[in-house]
């Protein structure tokens, strides 16, 4: 499959402290669902907010279908297609539903393809089309996952990257959010997912990456990584067989 | 009875002019977490404009309202150009931010003292003294017009708000300034138009003001401590409860004023703002405050 | 699969990249403190007076009274703006309320407020407490909102409270000293008082209480979450400010022989404390000092050259504003940051 997002040596950090991201590279293919995995402050926040130009990169390359993006601002980028959705609660508390999805298509000039699009989304999700007019912070988490995942649907973005998508979710919350995912998939959308979790992030996956020391240490399919003994160690949390 | 009706009227023609002098401050505290002590002053600038318009060309203070709101658009650009634009970018609430504005609050002040003295102005319109006859309630002309204007301007910057793409923006900004970026929404520039349309506002209840209230230069002070108190009891930011503040306390402010003479009617703001923060401190409208 | 090389090699170069940069980070303290300058410096503030025997000092007298009286007021309106980060905008009313205590007793009984200034001052901090039970549950914003709106009430209060003297306000009787002393006793007054609170603000800085404060006006959540009570060291810090700033009123008052509301609770005076604090530099001891001296040389030029007038505030302005944007941290504090601070005023 073409790559779609190649991410080339890149130095990265916070302020004038330490390089999160030291020589970072991945490739990411197009139509799958990619999952980055780590130890916490590994830098998988810190990838993802280098790639949608949140955060400005020292050194290294950001290619989008072949072309740099490296210094564009966070809209621009938007614009070219990649979508972010950070950690935590991404919506706007007070605005309902249907104003949510609207923001969430705040770059498209045509008014009206864009209220279209809104009545596309709420067709596909006869939850939120119920509380279309129903203020974003009155509903669930899970409820409120799915308002965010609907929303980047709006855009019609080539890549969704999405920051712990499961974060502060019940189990079977989590699994209606994947299947959210899977479905963006289908959609002709690459997703580019960090996952604390990384077991469930792997198997919902099928490209796998892990991170670690700001730096790509594994990358392969995610199954393959599952079953690798040297991960499921040192990132998955069982005991080696050999100990 | 009669009295009682015509005291409510009062207070909600006073209400809207409260509303519309404190929406500006709450629109610029809802995006940029500024506290601007300089937005009373801005009033008396607004003031100024229309009194000068009318006491040297004739202008008729309702007339000169639009010209003194596009006059403090752009002292708010040079404004925020100046002074707030590197402060914006973290948009946190801050002691430096607010301490700025005091500053550039006795700045604003020293400027307009110098050069117009510290003398009481009021504009007099010709329908200053009149006043409307319904049967047996009196109101003020003055007070009327400002009242009723008032509240068109705050439903126009509501329905602004509401409806139009760029209020959305705004309204995006102040509940969720980082998923707002990432929507491709320029927060920086929000700043910036938000602070220069709180800066229009300021000017142009100061033009409605400055035939209603008499002003000098150091009533600002008074209104700081008033508005301030409609910012927090509306719950900080939030416009409707800074609205529904400001007539529920200028109604009662009317009362108290008519039946306990006019010095204390201020101090129902004050007392009012007291009584909140003991009950419930995060406003009327407000979100519970960290650790309450 | 790919695996990177000598991954574990990474380890030790990025904890060894992270121990320097933390020791970088690390600020120096300053052990050594001198003293002799400074117990020098006011044995010869002490000896001013002197100087009527001289010539006619009283203008001399009369500045370094109050700027000693700024200095107090500064200073402990650091202990809750500075050390707290709860900024109060009308702390004058304090000022106000030890004023006309001891004023009112003055005018009534004949006791000096010499003699009454400390109870002047517990008052002033009980009204503290009671006010800070309330104010000091709202964070930032709102709280400086309720400072000026308690400043405003009080004003109103006693501008129409007439038992006090309503907007007259109130005149008490002046000292019978010979005309070359009678600033004496109040000089030395303001003297003791201000070394008391720099002391007071000294020790709190260096004081356990003082590290509670320190951490809760970083981040209160976590201050209250590490087992700080931040609520009562919260009220403390105000009650104790208070304190000094009612002490001062009381004093003010006899000195000046009459008490009223647009003297004592005029926001012009608590602007001032703010200014002075800030630029001398929030949060430090030496600070309230650098910034009063400063403030009120400053103030006295303005009139000297332009009168009392409007300029005065224009003025006042546009150095708070100059202060705020290019020097945040105030004179002791931009030169403590660049390391640059005289060890005469380093005293954090």
């Amino acid at each position: 499959m073409p790559e779609l997002l190649e991410v080339h040596d890149v130095v990265a950090g916070y302020g004038n402290g330490p390089a999160i991201l030291d020589g970072t590279s991945i490739k990411v293919r197009g139509g799958q669902i990619q999952c980055i995995i780590g130890p916490n402050g590994a830098g998988k926040s810190t990838l993802l907010k280098t790639i949608c130009g949140n955060l400005p990169i020292r050194s290294g390359e950001v290619l989008l279908g072949g072309e740099r993006i490296v210094g564009l601002q966070p809209h621009e980028i938007l614009r070219k297609g990649i979508c972010f959705v950070p950690q935590e609660r991404a919506l706007f508390p007070r605005m309902s539903v249907r104003e949510n999805l609207r923001m969430g298509g705040y770059i498209l000039n045509d008014r009206a393809e864009l209220e279209r699009r809104i009545d596309d989304v709420l067709e596909r999700f006869p939850i939120l089309r119920e509380r279309a007019h129903q203020l974003a912070s009155t509903m669930s988490g899970g409820q409120q996952q799915m308002l965010t995942m609907a929303r980047t649907m709006i855009v019609r973005p080539r890549i969704v990257m999405l920051d712990e998508p499961s974060l502060g979710l019940a189990p079977k919350i989590v699994d209606q959010v994947y299947d959210i995912i899977k479905l963006l998939r289908d959609e002709g959308i690459t997703i580019l997912l960090i996952e604390q979790n990384a077991l469930m992030g792997l198997k919902n996956a099928d490209w796998g990456v892990v991170l670690d020391l700001g730096k790509t240490l594994f990358e392969g399919p995610a199954k393959e990584i599952l079953a690798d003994e040297r991960i499921q160690e040192l990132y998955l949390g069982r005991r080696s067989k050999a100990a | 009875m009669t009295n009682a009706i015509q005291v409510l009227i009062l207070g909600v023609m006073l209400g809207g002019v409260y509303a519309l002098m404190a929406s500006g401050l709450t629109l610029i505290f809802g995006v940029m977490r500024i506290v601007n002590l300089a937005h009373p002053i801005m009033i008396i600038w607004g003031a100024f404009v229309a009194y000068w318009l009318f006491k040297l060309y004739g202008i008729d203070p309702l007339v000169s309202m639009p010209i003194a709101a596009a006059f403090m658009f752009l002292v708010g650009i040079v404004l925020y150009k100046l002074v707030y634009a590197r402060e914006a970018a973290s948009a946190k609430y801050s002691e430096m931010t607010v301490l700025l504005t005091f500053a550039v609050a006795l700045v604003m002040d020293g400027a307009v003292s110098t050069a117009f003295s510290n003398t009481q102005r009021v504009t007099s319109p010709p329908y200053a003294t009149d006043a409307f006859i319904f049967g047996p309630i009196f109101i003020p002309t003055a007070q009327l017009y400002a009242g009723i204007v008032s509240i068109i301007l705050v439903g126009g910057l509501f329905a602004f708000l509401q409806f139009t793409r760029t209020g959305y923006a705004i309204r995006a900004t102040t509940q969720n300034r980082t998923a707002a970026q990432l929507l491709g929404v320029n927060v920086a520039f929000i700043s910036l138009l938000t602070f220069a349309i709180g800066s229009a506002l300021a000017g142009a209840s100061g033009a409605l003001v400055s035939f209603v209230f008499s002003f000098f230069p150091a009533k600002h002070w008074e209104w700081i401590a008033v508005l301030m108190s409609l910012v927090v009891l509306g719950g900080m930011g939030k416009l409707v409860g800074t609205i529904v503040g400001a007539f529920v306390l200028s109604i009662i402010a009317a009362f108290v004023g008519t039946y306990a003479g006019a010095t204390w009617s201020t101090i129902t703001f004050f007392l009012a703002l007291f009584l909140i923060l003991l009950i419930r401190p995060q406003g009327l409208f407000g979100d519970p405050i960290e650790g309450t | 699969m790919s695996l990177n090389p000598g991954a574990s090699g990474e380890v030790d170069n990025v904890v060894a990249a992270r121990r320097a940069y933390n020791a970088g980070l690390a600020a120096t303290k300053r052990e050594d403190r001198s003293w002799g300058f400074v117990v020098g410096f006011v044995i010869l503030l002490a000896a001013l007076p002197l100087l009527q025997f001289v010539g006619n000092a009283n203008y001399v007298l009369h500045m370094a009274l109050y700027t000693f009286m700024y200095i107090a007021m500064t200073s402990a309106w650091n202990i809750v703006g500075g050390y707290t980060g709860y900024i109060s905008l009308g702390h004058n009313v304090f000022f106000g309320i030890g004023g006309y205590f001891s004023g009112m007793i003055l005018a009534g009984a004949g006791i000096s407020t010499l003699i009454t200034a400390p109870l002047a001052g517990l008052v002033a901090a009980a009204c503290g407490i009671v006010v800070g039970l309330i104010t000091l549950r709202v964070r930032g914003p709102s709280f400086i909102i309720s400072s000026i709106a308690l400043l405003m009430i009080v004003r109103i209060l006693f501008d129409n409270w007439d038992y006090i003297g309503g907007s007259n306000g109130l005149s008490v009787p002046v000292n019978d000293l010979d005309v070359r002393w009678t600033k004496l006793p109040y000089f030395y007054a303001m003297l003791v008082i201000a070394i008391l609170t720099v002391i007071v603000s000294y020790k709190i800085k260096h004081s356990k209480f003082g590290l509670g404060l320190r951490a809760l006006s970083q981040d209160e959540v976590k201050a209250e979450s590490a087992g700080i009570d931040t609520f009562t060291y919260k009220v403390m810090a105000f009650a104790i400010s208070a304190f000094f700033v009612g002490m001062c009123g009381a004093i003010w008052g006899e000195y000046l022989t009459y008490i009223r509301p647009n003297i004592f609770l005029i926001i012009l005076v608590a602007a001032n404390m703010v200014l002075m604090g800030i630029i001398g530099g929030k949060g430090t001891v030496a600070g309230p000092i650098v910034g009063t001296v400063l403030i009120v040389a400053f103030n006295e030029y303005m009139v000297y050259q332009f009168g009392a007038s409007a300029l005065n505030i224009l003025g006042t302005g546009i150095v708070m504003l100059l202060t705020l944007m290019f020097f945040p941290l105030g004179i002791v504090g931009t030169l403590a940051k660049k390391r640059k601070l005289p060890r005469f005023l380093d005293w954090d």
